[in-house]
């Protein structure tokens, strides 16, 4: 079952971690979902497939009033981010989901309606949760070609979606990359792959390592914070990617 | 609770439209074979009419028998009219009955307020899904009273064959061709007989179960 964990806490101002589900079938990839409260407001992100629905309501419901919960954001359109979302809207018919333009007529296959949907333009947009500005980051074709990721700039925390995954063995648990280098191996074939674009990649470097980062969390693995930010975007910024083997 | 509140993902909604699927199949055959009687009717009484005076009651019951082939066309597009209109309670069924097993390991797995609501959703859920399940047990009943009707119809098309096969006894220089159109009719509609055979079965094993 999984947990929520806190990773970040200043007054009413939360992210919640929703991670590590140990009964998960080895079939079905593992993933983190991320909540952030701003006293009653929330927006889960990334809410995950409809599988794991149950463990992630019951983490998450240890923490907030999953009833109260109307706003997700998805980063891409893919099974994993967004196929519970028709159960989400079982408990809230009134949730909104944020996802890019390009997926607004796809992801609706998974359920809800069209005023479920609000579609972020490819510059991205602001997204308001307790009256904390949160910011939709683009991140096109890393991998999805419809991509965005969130920054939270007073938590100093970026969801980052896709980019800096990794598919960690059964015994790595850690919330938190412990060890860089040891943990960047289990992250790099998943980044040569499903990467696609080099350019995109450097247009993502370039942005993020103008900003101000603690942490960058990605939907699948560890979390990176601290110096790990940086030498993650390092790392990242000097990958080859889109190729079938490494 | 859980028993209680589960009787939609309980039910065999996957089992339903497979039977959808069987009984679309099997009424694909029967359209098929009601067609090739039509035209078989249209060349009997061309026959009776080349055959004149000695062919008169082998050309009534042709025109019967291709009456017969239009009535039994009609009674298809009903039934498949009906199913078409079954996948989509049926599908819905399908749907209804994975958010119920999702909601019942959500139910399993949470605890204090997070179970609350569950157990709430899943009993809000509850009305919709019986009547849901009353929709399908009406489409049932409306599918097997048509599957009754159509095996009535093609008894009497099968009456009309054998008919058809004692007139042709009487058909003079004709008589043999007469004989072979009439075996022919009794040859196909035995096979549409056995298709309902089998629509009756499917219909009949599943009510059961």
């Amino acid at each position: 079952m999984k947990t929520a964990q806190t990773i970040y806490e200043e007054g009413s101002h939360k992210w919640l971690a929703i991670v590590r589900d140990a009964t998960r079938p080895g079939y079905l990839i593992d993933t983190n979902e991320y909540l952030i409260t701003v006293g009653d407001d929330a927006i889960l992100l990334d809410p995950g497939g409809s599988e794991i629905f149950p463990a992630v309501f019951s983490a998450l419901s240890t923490q907030f009033d999953p009833r109260r919960l109307d706003k997700v954001f998805a980063s891409h359109q893919d099974p994993d981010i967004a196929s519970s979302l028709s159960m989400w809207l079982e408990f809230n018919p009134s949730v909104k989901c944020y996802v890019s333009w390009l997926w607004a007529s796809f992801v609706p296959h998974f359920g809800g309606q069209a005023d479920t949907f609000i579609p972020i333009p490819d510059s991205g947009m602001d997204i308001l949760v307790g009256g904390q500005r949160l910011q939709a980051v683009p991140a096109h074709y890393l991998h999805s070609s419809g991509n965005f990721h969130l920054y939270d700039p007073k938590a100093k925390i970026l969801f980052s979606g896709d980019v800096g995954a990794a598919l960690l063995p059964a015994d790595e648990t850690g919330l938190f990359v412990e060890n860089f280098d040891r943990h960047i191996r289990h992250a790099e074939g998943f980044h040569r792959r499903w990467m696609g674009s080099d350019r995109a990649k450097r247009d993502w470097c370039a942005r993020v390592a103008a900003m101000d980062i603690d942490m960058l969390c990605p939907q699948h693995g560890a979390i990176y914070q601290g110096e790990d930010v940086k030498r993650f975007i390092d790392w990242f910024a000097n990958l080859e990617v889109g190729v079938l083997k490494s | 609770m859980g028993s209680h509140l589960m009787s939609v993902a309980n039910h065999d909604a996957g089992g339903e439209l497979r039977r959808i699927v069987r009984i679309n199949e099997e009424i694909k055959k029967v359209v098929a074979t009601a067609f090739k009687i039509n035209l078989m009717a249209m060349n009997a009484i061309f026959l009776a009419k080349r055959a004149g005076q000695s062919a008169l009651g082998f050309g009534v019951l042709s025109n019967e028998l291709r009456r017969f082939a239009m009535d039994l066309q009609r009674q298809m597009e009903t039934l498949r009219d009906a199913t078409y209109g079954s996948v989509a309670t049926v599908t819905t069924l399908v749907k209804q009955s994975r958010v119920d097993r999702v909601l019942e390991r959500t139910r399993i797995l949470c605890k204090g307020q997070g179970r609350q609501s569950v157990e709430q959703r899943i009993l809000t859920r509850q009305s919709s899904d019986d009547g849901h399940l009353r929709k399908v047990a009406a489409l049932n009943r409306r599918l097997s009273q048509l599957i009754a009707d159509t095996v009535q119809l093609v008894e009497l098309g099968s009456v009309l064959a054998r008919s058809a096969k004692i007139e042709a006894a009487y058909g003079g220089g004709f008589s043999s061709a007469l004989m072979q159109v009439s075996s022919d009719f009794e040859q196909t509609i035995s096979e549409i007989q056995s298709s309902l055979d089998n629509l009756t079965k499917h219909q009949a094993r599943e009510f059961a179960a």
